[in-house]
């Protein structure tokens, strides 16, 4: 067995972005990362881009977990630089879902989220855990 | 009768609609020999489902072409005009910046945005009625943008347009917020223009027991109903097992009879499967196919068709129509040779039936519906599943019994009798895996293998 005690010692900030209200994702994936030990503060639908710095800040995140399915990620998302420079949401952000509108654009939508600052774009609920634990791991080794 | 004192409206957007004489006559011309409202196109039902796709595009040209392209492809008898999520939840300035710097990023028509003129080109623009369908918890000033375009149809209500579509209205906000909506509909039936209003009853899509579906878009219609209106639209969402299906368009008017004024018109609407689609084009194509089929044997009047790209992305117009036509041939004299099992369907519209009752009654009973909802919701006796409101619990979980109809594995504090209860789990009583593989494994349960690839004891009935 791997360790993953390291799990939960620090939050994490999980919510769909500000347009969206699809839920069903967001609550398996809620539902999925609790039972695997990480400690989740999620959010929900419908949540602006600040209110995730502001829940990041609130607990120290270690990342903040931004879903969205509903094609609008790159405008619900589009203040991340203008937050940045204010020195907010310094911690790793990862995107999930589906990036785009159209049928075959999730490419152009990933590198504009890319351009945007995300630091992760993932499409599959998935690839959550190890990329968690990856971001988690030296984090903790960094806080001794 | 688009004063403050019936609906309330933001100010600025209020000055610069027409006045209301000219809103009405702009509706009352919808009526003429050429055109018709959507009310009418309605009633030509008798038996075969009149059919209309989804489609929204955020340019103005590129959704006058959308709606042309799916007109002559496509021949619905409805057309709709599908918001943007940003216009849903009143952001209003948003959907305007995008509308003019990058309108293909949108998801749908910002139609507050660009405005109640360009509306009416729309509705000009093609030969059928035009209906708007949004998921705002606050739809008046779409609303009223929508009345002043000539648009005879509006969907919504202050339950199902509210827990599925955000995340923190009080549905104090949404139910009054659709009441306004409600009074004006009445008003307007009142001077001769009979809007088509559907209650949503698809709600959170996936895995919606038929009775929940049910009980929400009943409790809306009595609230439209004491607001005047009557004429409503009763949405449900194909859960995929036809027993279930047909016999929840059934009920639909059965408990319409029983609970709503007698001289309201039902009519009656299938919302084509709404959960998690195939991203195979050959089973999305059979399940659309499908759905078309299910209207018909379930007498619905209308039929929202979906398409073989519904997993992948929004819709091209050449995909949108194929869609309708895949679905208006099985709604075709083609296949009137299918029989079900009418036994079979008898037994699960009484079901149904009993178990809205259970849910409904206890709300009824109260002196004020729309605080009685709202109560409900926070006691957990009114409650769906996968919410995306806090303001509902989302305790109820729901699965598929072995035929693949779906079933209250949890009901929450839902008010279902013992009987109602002990059916449901001796349906469930296959279902022993974990909770959460059992869940999305039904979640996918179109969208996993196609029946014609499954090993046996796989097939999903
Ligand atoms: C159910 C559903 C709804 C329900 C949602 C109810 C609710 N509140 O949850 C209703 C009917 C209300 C709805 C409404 C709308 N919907 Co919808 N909906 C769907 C549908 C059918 C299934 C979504 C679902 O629940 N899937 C199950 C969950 C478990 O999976 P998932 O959401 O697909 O997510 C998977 C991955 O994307 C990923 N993932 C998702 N989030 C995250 C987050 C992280 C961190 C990670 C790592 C991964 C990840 O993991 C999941 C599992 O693999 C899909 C189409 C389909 N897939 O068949 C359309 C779909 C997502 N909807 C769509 C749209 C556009 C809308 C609307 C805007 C209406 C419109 N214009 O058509 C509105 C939304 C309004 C708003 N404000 O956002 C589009 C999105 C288009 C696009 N991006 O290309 C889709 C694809 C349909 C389509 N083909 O047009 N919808």
């Amino acid at each position: 067995m791997r360790d993953t005690t390291f799990r939960p010692r620090r939050a994490l900030v999980l919510g769909v972005a500000a347009s969206d209200a699809h839920a069903v994702a967001n609550r398996l994936i809620h539902l999925m990362l609790t039972e695997q030990g990480f400690r989740v503060r999620n959010l929900g639908v419908c949540t602006p881009l600040a209110e995730f710095a502001d829940a990041a800040a609130e607990l120290d995140a270690a990342a903040v977990i931004i879903g969205s399915v509903n094609g609008h990620a790159v405008n619900d998302l589009a203040d991340l630089p203008g937050l940045r420079a204010m020195g907010r949401l310094a911690c790793p952000v990862v995107f999930g879902g589906r990036p785009s509108i159209e049928v075959g654009g999730a490419a152009t939508g990933r590198a504009r989220l890319r351009e945007l600052g995300v630091d992760h774009v993932l499409d599959r609920a998935e690839q959550l855990p190890a990329l968690l634990d990856s971001i988690l791991a030296p984090v903790l080794t960094h806080a001794g | 009768m688009l004063g403050e004192d019936v609906i309330e409206l933001d100010r600025e957007r209020r000055q610069r609609l027409p006045s209301w004489s000219e809103i009405v006559d702009g509706l009352r011309s919808a009526t003429s020999d050429t055109s018709d409202t959507a009310v009418e196109v309605l009633k030509r039902a008798k038996g075969r489902p009149v059919l209309q796709p989804r489609c929204g595009v955020g340019g103005h040209a590129e959704m006058l072409d959308l709606l042309r392209a799916l007109e002559s492809a496509g021949a619905p008898d409805l057309l709709s005009v599908t918001i943007d999520s940003h216009t849903r939840l009143r952001h209003f300035a948003t959907a305007d910046r995008v509308r003019r710097e990058n309108p293909a990023q949108l998801n749908g028509y910002p139609l507050v945005a660009h405005g109640w003129e360009r509306g009416r080109e729309l509705v000009a623009a093609v030969g059928v009625p035009l209906q708007v369908r949004h998921g705002s918890p606050d739809g008046r000033d779409l609303f009223a943008v929508s009345l002043a375009a000539g648009i005879t149809s509006f969907e919504g209500g202050g339950i199902g347009y509210n827990i599925p579509y955000a995340k923190d209205v009080p549905l104090a906000d949404s139910l009054r917020a659709w009441q306004q909506v409600d009074a004006v509909t009445a008003e307007l039936a009142r001077s001769g223009v009979v809007l088509e209003r559907e209650l949503f009853g698809s709600l959170t899509a996936v895995l919606v027991p038929p009775s929940l579906s049910l009980a929400m878009t009943l409790l809306e219609a009595v609230l439209a109903a004491e607001q005047g209106v009557r004429c409503v639209s009763i949405s449900y969402p194909q859960s995929g097992e036809v027993h279930q299906d047909v016999a929840a368009l059934r009920a639909i008017r059965a408990v319409a009879a029983e609970y709503l004024p007698a001289d309201m018109t039902v009519f009656t609407v299938l919302h084509e499967f709404m959960g998690v689609f195939p991203a195979g084009r050959d089973w999305a194509e059979a399940l659309v196919h499908y759905g078309g089929l299910v209207g018909r044997l379930g007498g619905a009047d209308k039929v929202i068709t979906k398409t073989h790209q519904e997993a992948l992305g929004i819709p091209t117009a050449a995909a949108n129509a194929h869609g309708l036509r895949l679905a208006r041939a099985a709604c075709s004299p083609l296949l009137d040779f299918v029989r079900l099992d009418e036994g079979r369907v008898a037994e699960e519209q009484h079901w149904i039936e009993r178990e809205v009752a259970e849910l409904v009654t206890p709300v009824l009973e109260r002196p004020r519906l729309a605080t009685a909802v709202e109560a409900g919701f926070a006691a957990g006796t009114l409650d769906i599943p996968f919410s995306a409101s806090v303001h509902a619990r989302a305790d109820v979980v729901p699965l598929r019994d072995p035929t693949g109809a779906i079933r209250y594995h949890a009901a929450g504090a839902l008010p279902l009798s013992g009987d109602v209860l002990r059916r449901q789990h001796r349906l469930l009583s296959h279902r022993t895996a974990a909770l959460t593989d059992e869940i999305l494994a039904d979640i996918n349960y179109f969208a996993d293998r196609p029946p014609w690839t499954a090993e046996k004891g796989q097939v999903p009935a």
